[in-house]
């Protein structure tokens, strides 16, 4: 009654599918048997060496600092060329399809590609890694946002073409404020990502309390790992904490 | 003020013609009433006159100047001078009365002073002056999302006089309102109409409100203009014939 004989076709793709990736990946719970192993790697987590807490907190800093410029720049940037690649704001049709374009370019490359490319030419440090993050999410935002700019209301647009403002200003009244909210949660999530992405461009030599973790894992410092890992959890909680309040008050 | 020859608008990929050969002049001292089922050309008359609409053919002449062939700077200059109110109000989310209002005033500045908002007393002192004249004083500050439908209305007429408009035109201003608020806003614009002399051309579905208000009704039927008059001109059998394809049905021959 409720099945079609299509469903069963598709579960059963979705099952050779599983079958597959579990072979490719070598997927295989038994491994688990070992997991003493784990237990006593564990343990030499505790307890944990506050130490060198100072620098840790400074290089949390400074994986927050380059996160936030990362994807502050990249919204910034990402603005208004998500006009150009609205369907409903571009001046024209090529004009519109050429950003498409180049926006999903952009952002088919992956962050820590740039990462590599931009560390050898600009050296070790956060710099490179802020530059990184911010290239591909100007690609992000700009779809993301344009997205949204092609869903927002056409009336108000409308009515400002019959007011007599010109079309840009026009389309920037209009949108902007109907579009807002969304545009600063979907900051703070790409912002989130970037803390995330952040640490891993540590780990290839890009700063921050990404590259101490990586550090401290390579030279078997695991009470200092532990603190790192602990650190790391904090900072993503607040800051998941602070953006839901900073949106529910713009909402 | 405005005269309108042979005015014809196809829209591509369509068979028959959205409007077709209509030709009229409209005066500063006419309320006009346009009358039509959905799909008559009513919409398409309304946005032609203020050129947010290009005609396929005819000429549209607002104040002696053919508007027809104008370009968008020539064309926005014709807007500024003309108000329009919508049917789902159209106005700015998450801006208050106040900031909506002064959105009005953009056709005439300069797109630096409107980016950043900077206003001239007498600009402001106009804007606080239409939403005086609306009854929103008391709601200049408070964000448009947070008013009722007759409100917002009213925010969007006062948007449209703080144009300083020739013309005021409504797209079916009222059809999302109740009847009682309907009537209000109807008060408002006629009492606009005869303080600003200000030429009014309303698109509505509602007879008795047309009957009610206008000094001129249109009456439109597949884009074909079948009534140009004084309301008490307009009979019922003329009623019935702009809002009926079919032979007439017992339904229309009962009420009106």
């Amino acid at each position: 009654m409720w099945f079609k004989k299509s469903n069963f076709i598709t579960v059963l793709i979705v099952l050779v599918l599983i079958y597959f990736s579990m072979r490719i990946t070598e997927f295989d719970l038994t491994k688990f048997k070992d997991f003493r192993n784990m237990i006593d790697f564990l343990a030499q987590w505790w307890p944990m060496d506050f130490s060198k807490l100072p620098g840790m907190l400074e290089d949390t800093f400074e994986t927050l600092a380059m996160a936030f410029l990362g994807s502050v720049f990249g919204l910034l940037i990402a603005l208004p060329i998500s006009f150009l690649a609205a369907r409903n704001t571009a001046p024209s049709k090529a004009l519109f399809q050429f950003t498409r374009v180049t926006l999903s370019f952009v952002r088919s490359i992956p962050e820590i590609v740039f990462g590599l490319i931009l560390l050898t030419t600009l050296g070790l440090g956060p710099f490179p890694a802020v530059i990184a993050i911010m290239f591909h999410n100007i690609g992000v935002f700009g779809k993301l946002v344009s997205e949204l700019i092609e869903a927002a209301d056409p009336g108000p647009q409308e009515a400002m073409r019959a007011v007599g403002a010109k079309n840009w200003l026009a389309n920037l009244f209009s949108i902007l404020p109907q579009i807002w909210p969304n545009v600063l949660s979907q900051f703070f999530y790409r912002f989130e990502v970037a803390i995330r992405t952040s640490l891993i461009l540590g780990f290839i030599g890009g700063g921050g309390i990404g590259q101490r973790l990586f550090n401290d894992f390579k030279t078997f410092q695991y009470s200092s790992v532990s603190l790192d890992v602990l650190i790391i959890m904090i900072m993503v909680i607040a800051i998941d904490f602070l953006a839901s309040t900073i949106r529910n008050r713009v909402i | 003020m405005i005269q309108v020859k042979n005015l014809t608008v196809r829209y591509p990929n369509m068979k028959t013609e959205a409007l077709a050969d209509v030709s009229l002049s409209l005066e500063k001292d006419d309320f006009v009433c346009v009358l039509g089922k959905s799909g008559a050309g009513k919409s398409t008359f309304i946005r032609c006159l203020n050129g947010l609409q290009k005609p396929t053919g005819g000429e549209i002449h607002f104040d002696g100047q053919d508007i027809s062939f104008h370009n968008e700077e020539q064309l926005r200059k014709v807007r500024r001078q003309t108000g329009m109110i919508f049917q789902h109000f159209s106005l700015i989310p998450r801006l208050s009365v106040m900031q909506n209002v002064l959105t009005g005033m953009f056709g005439y500045r300069s797109s630096f002073k409107n980016l950043i908002g900077w206003f001239t007393a007498e600009e402001l002192a106009l804007a606080k002056k239409v939403i005086e004249d609306v009854g929103l004083s008391e709601m200049a500050y408070r964000k448009v999302e947070h008013l009722s439908g007759g409100q917002k209305q009213r925010v969007g007429i006062a948007r449209a006089l703080a144009q300083q408009p020739k013309i005021l035109l409504g797209d079916e201003p009222v059809a999302s309102l109740d009847p009682g608020t309907s009537n209000h806003i109807f008060t408002l614009l006629t009492e606009m109409h005869e303080r600003l002399n200000l030429l009014t051309i309303i698109n509505v579905h509602d007879i008795e409100l047309a009957k009610r208000y206008a000094t001129r009704i249109l009456a439109l039927k597949d884009g074909k203009l079948i009534f140009d008059g004084p309301p008490e001109k307009f009979s019922d059998s003329q009623y019935r014939e702009t809002y009926t394809s079919e032979p007439q049905t017992a339904y229309f021959d009962a009420g009106i």
